[in-house]
């Protein structure tokens, strides 16, 4: 651990301002890299609004959005991670655990089943559809587990792993009756994919993510003394219970909203921020925003590995963040054996 | 007086000549309207069936692009590929400058459409469901490719070829035919499949013809429990077909177990709706009703 | 007003589970006057803990009031109470992931609740309790690599950071072994004396409470028994009815304070 000191305004500036950097530069590799070969100097033109035709439409319309779409959700991810980590004390708290990602992806699958998915604003209904699933999955969850006065965050996690296993059979179902026309479609889209997003949808995306990157971040000093247990954290005047409900609404929006908008994308919010604490401590005033940054640069250059490694087919962005997540949710569970640390 | 005249004469004469390269407004098989400034001249077929008809007609020249399952005819693999059907690369498909994309919205899905359509670039769907709305596609095809005469003499060679198989086993008994597109799980052709028709016309009748889906998925069961009197296991270029057959000849009891008529059959004859569909057609023929046909071979 | 904390006629009960409500403190009424050190002794489920959690305003009284320097802590937000009560808790969560620096500052976390970050002179109270305990040299540790006496004071420090007029501790040797429960006391004797603090002192250890309080609280089955001096409230007759055991009770040969003897019974 290489906390050196207290966190402060000044140490958080610093973080932000070297993940701004690898965001820019993986960015901007993203921008150079794909199938439709755009030479560097091209790029830069296109950017600077000098290049017209099929370069500025690779350029503008198909690689910025789909960059901008993979920088919120692998933010939104792990924020979501590093809030319901800090809320459960428990590093394998990931967002799909809570039964969330389950919900929204199967209110997806079951308006794409009743012939949602055409238009423009029909992709817009099935965005609701997901996040009716997520909320549904979030307040059944909450419901399960809250008791008189309280929610004990082992009984949340019990009742989230409860409610994806449900959600995982009832899509299992869909999946088994639908046209075998659409299965290819429904399957594709499970395992989470990154394309270019209609600029209404992405600024609604945007703004959803804002709102529960606030949610989460306005509270993170609470969230810290939430370590020391909910007793404690009550005795140094945390309201402690509503704390627990605000960031979990928080976590939900922000995991809906991914689903909502690119499908279930895992191991996102388990990778991210315990790579982040590993470096930069556990101190949530820094963890969750280096998350944002962190969490769409992670994702965005898993994407643009699984656009270019088998060009011109692509790979789903979900295998490539599977891959490089279970082992490490291996190492974690093995971690925990030993050493205790969050 | 004079001067009305003149004006009338001068409008007429205008309205003779010949106009400049109109818009060219299209209906696809779904009922969009398309509106082309002129005749596509790079066309990027995103199905294989398309991609084979394109060939056939020779509309072949305007073709910039294919997907990765457009392997037929060969000279088809030399076109660029622009990926799967499910996720086409879209950073192929706009290097390579199409003004049209073919499409079907049975294998292609609607988030590629929805993208295209932002990206400004037509698509053109197909889905074609009976023998009748194949045609239709070749017919145009060729209406877009300016190739219809071309079209209109592959279509008239498949009618006749159709014809001459309903001919012979015209007034011979129907027999009850289960074809097996997938074996685990089971998928059979329903309502909505062009194998259901094609079946039809070799004098057939396909025991899961009532489903109400296009493929829907049977227990072995319900399907066996039918007593298909003829089975066709459809493969689909794996080598697993002896183990596939040995499964099904298993069930002694069934009628075409029984009576020896297992049969298996190239799926991409039947299930791409190309030229080589009549080929699928008559093949299909020669298994239901295999005295209709002179002594040559039936293929087990 | 020279009472810090009082308690008046104080009932609680834990939420029903099964037929009717087990109530954990019926009628409790004790005040405890500034700068003194209160002991609160008592046998398993007297309702000791409970008593923790209601001067922290965790829980609220299900009958009677908590007045803190006259005002009912009903009135006063979570925030407000911790301003002025400090809990020193028997241990820390497994796995605390922070340093000690940055849990002390925690303390600091009633004063402003509002602010993201620390300021200057949040550090500079954080520093001096960590001067105060005796921690400073560890303060870029992490809690899980110290040792039981250590954790022990550094909770302490956070407690001091609080710069609370009540001092609240809830077993504070239940995990320390010889020489750290007399470094404790110690600790605990200079904060008393020098420092003014009014400190309230729920110990199972009935010598270690004796030997630091002015006046004891024994408590059992949710009631007080009695309240007093240390002589007045460690008597054998007491002792035997609370707790349910033969005890003698004698004499600390250093500081004259009563001392409790076990009789264990023989096979």
């Amino acid at each position: 651990m290489s906390a050196s000191g207290p966190v402060s305004a000044g140490r958080l500036a610093a973080v932000l301002l070297g993940l701004g950097l690898v965001v820019a530069l993986v960015s901007l590799g993203a921008l150079f890299l794909g199938s439709a070969s755009v030479p560097p100097a091209d790029v830069l033109a296109v950017l600077a609004g000098r290049v017209k035709g099929v370069d500025q439409v690779v350029v503008l319309s198909l690689r910025l959005p789909r960059i901008l779409a993979a920088l919120l959700a692998g933010g939104a991810l792990a924020v979501a991670g590093a809030a319901f980590q800090a809320l459960a004390r428990n590093p394998l708290a990931e967002p799909s655990i809570l039964g969330v990602s389950s919900g929204a992806a199967f209110g997806v699958i079951v308006a794409q089943v009743f012939g949602l998915g055409g238009g423009i604003v029909e992709a817009l209904g099935l965005a609701a559809c997901a996040f009716a699933g997520a909320v549904v999955a979030g307040l059944a969850v909450y419901l399960i587990a809250a008791r008189a006065g309280g929610l004990p965050i082992q009984t949340l996690l019990l009742a989230g792993v409860i409610m994806s296993l449900f959600f995982s059979s009832a899509i299992t179902v869909v999946i088994s009756v639908i046209d075998f026309d659409r299965l290819g479609g429904v399957v594709h889209w499970l395992l989470g994919n990154l394309g270019p997003i209609a600029p209404g949808s992405l600024a609604v995306f945007a703004a959803v993510t804002v709102i529960g990157f606030w949610l989460v971040l306005r509270p993170a000093r609470q969230l810290n003394l939430l370590a020391l247990g909910e007793e404690s954290a009550q005795q140094l005047g945390v309201d402690a219970e509503a704390l627990k409900r605000r960031i979990f609404a928080g976590a939900a929006l922000l995991t809906s909203a991914t689903v909502a908008f690119v499908g279930p994308i895992g191991f996102v919010g388990l990778i991210v921020p315990q790579s982040l604490r590993m470096l930069l401590g556990s101190d949530n005033r820094v963890v969750i925003p280096a998350a944002m940054l962190g969490g769409g640069a992670f994702l965005l250059l898993a994407d643009t590995l699984a656009r270019n490694v088998i060009a011109p087919a692509e790979l789903s962005v979900g295998v490539i963040t599977a891959f490089c997540g279970t082992p490490f949710f291996i190492y974690l569970l093995r971690a925990r054996t030993g050493e205790p640390r969050l | 007086m004079k001067l009305s005249v003149l004006t009338l004469v001068v409008w007429a004469l205008v309205l003779m000549l010949p106009q400049p390269a109109a818009a060219l407004t299209v209906t696809d098989q779904t009922g969009r309207r398309i509106e082309l400034p002129r005749p596509p001249a790079r066309i990027i077929s995103l199905v294989p069936s398309v991609t084979e008809i394109l060939f056939t007609i020779g509309a072949q020249g305007r073709l910039v692009g294919r997907t990765d399952f457009c392997d037929y005819p060969v000279e088809a693999r030399r076109k660029p590929s622009v990926g799967g059907m499910l996720a086409p690369n879209l950073e192929g498909i706009v290097a390579l400058r199409p003004d049209l994309v073919v499409a079907t919205t049975a294998g292609n899905r609607h988030e590629t459409f929805d993208q295209l359509a932002r990206l400004n670039i037509p698509v053109f769907l197909v889905n074609p469901i009976t023998v009748a709305d194949v045609m239709d596609v070749f017919d145009r095809l060729g209406r877009l490719t300016e190739r219809t005469e071309a079209a209109d003499r592959t279509v008239a060679a498949m009618r006749e070829r159709i014809d001459a198989v309903t001919a012979r086993v015209e007034g011979r008994p129907r027999s009850r035919v289960l074809y097996v597109l997938w074996p685990d799980p089971l998928i059979v052709p329903g309502r909505g499949a062009l194998v259901s028709e094609l079946i039809a016309l070799a004098g057939g009748d396909s025991v899961t013809a009532d489903g109400a889906q296009d493929y829907p998925r049977y227990s072995v069961e319900a399907a066996l429990a039918r007593n298909p009197e003829v089975i066709i296991l459809a493969s689909h270029g794996s080598e697993r077909s002896p183990l596939v057959r040995a499964k099904w000849e298993r069930f002694g009891q069934v009628p075409a177990i029984a009576a020896g008529r297992l049969y298996t059959m190239d799926g991409n004859l039947m299930h791409r709706y190309g030229p080589r569909m009549v080929d699928g057609l008559e093949r299909l023929a020669r298994f239901i009703h295999p005295e209709a046909f002179d002594k040559a071979a039936v293929q087990r | 007003m020279t009472a810090l904390v009082e308690c008046q006629h104080v009932g609680f009960a834990y939420a029903a589970s099964g037929a009717g409500r087990s109530f954990a403190i019926r009628d409790l009424s004790f005040e405890v006057p500034l700068g003194e050190t209160f002991g609160v002794i008592g046998p398993n489920a007297s309702g000791k803990t409970t008593l923790v959690r209601l001067l922290s305003k965790v829980l609220e009284p299900s009958a009677g009031r908590v007045l803190l320097g006259g005002k009912d802590l009903a009135g006063l937000s979570r925030a407000a109470v911790a301003r002025q009560i400090a809990i020193v808790p028997q241990d820390v969560p497994r796995g605390f992931p922070h340093t000690v620096e940055e849990l002390v500052l925690m303390g600091r976390f009633p004063r402003a609740p509002g602010r993201f970050f620390e300021n200057a002179r949040d550090r500079i109270a954080a520093r001096h309790a960590m001067e105060t305990v005796g921690v400073m040299d560890l303060r870029a540790a992490l809690l899980d690599r110290l040792s039981g006496g250590e954790r022990q004071r550094v909770m302490l420090a956070r407690a001091l950071a609080q710069e609370p007029t009540l001092l609240v501790l809830d077993e504070p040797t239940a995990h320390l072994d010889l020489r750290y429960q007399a470094e404790c006391a110690g600790l605990l004797r200079r904060l008393g004396r020098d420092a003014g603090l009014t400190i309230v002192l729920v110990s199972h250890d009935l010598g270690f409470a004796a030997e630091l309080s002015d006046r004891l609280l024994l408590m059992a089955d949710g009631a007080a028994v009695r309240v007093g001096s240390p002589e007045t409230v460690i008597d054998e007759a007491v002792l035997e009815s609370a707790y349910g055991c033969r005890v003698i009770v004698d004499k600390h040969p250093v500081s004259r304070r009563p001392t409790v003897h076990l009789i264990y019974p023989r096979a």
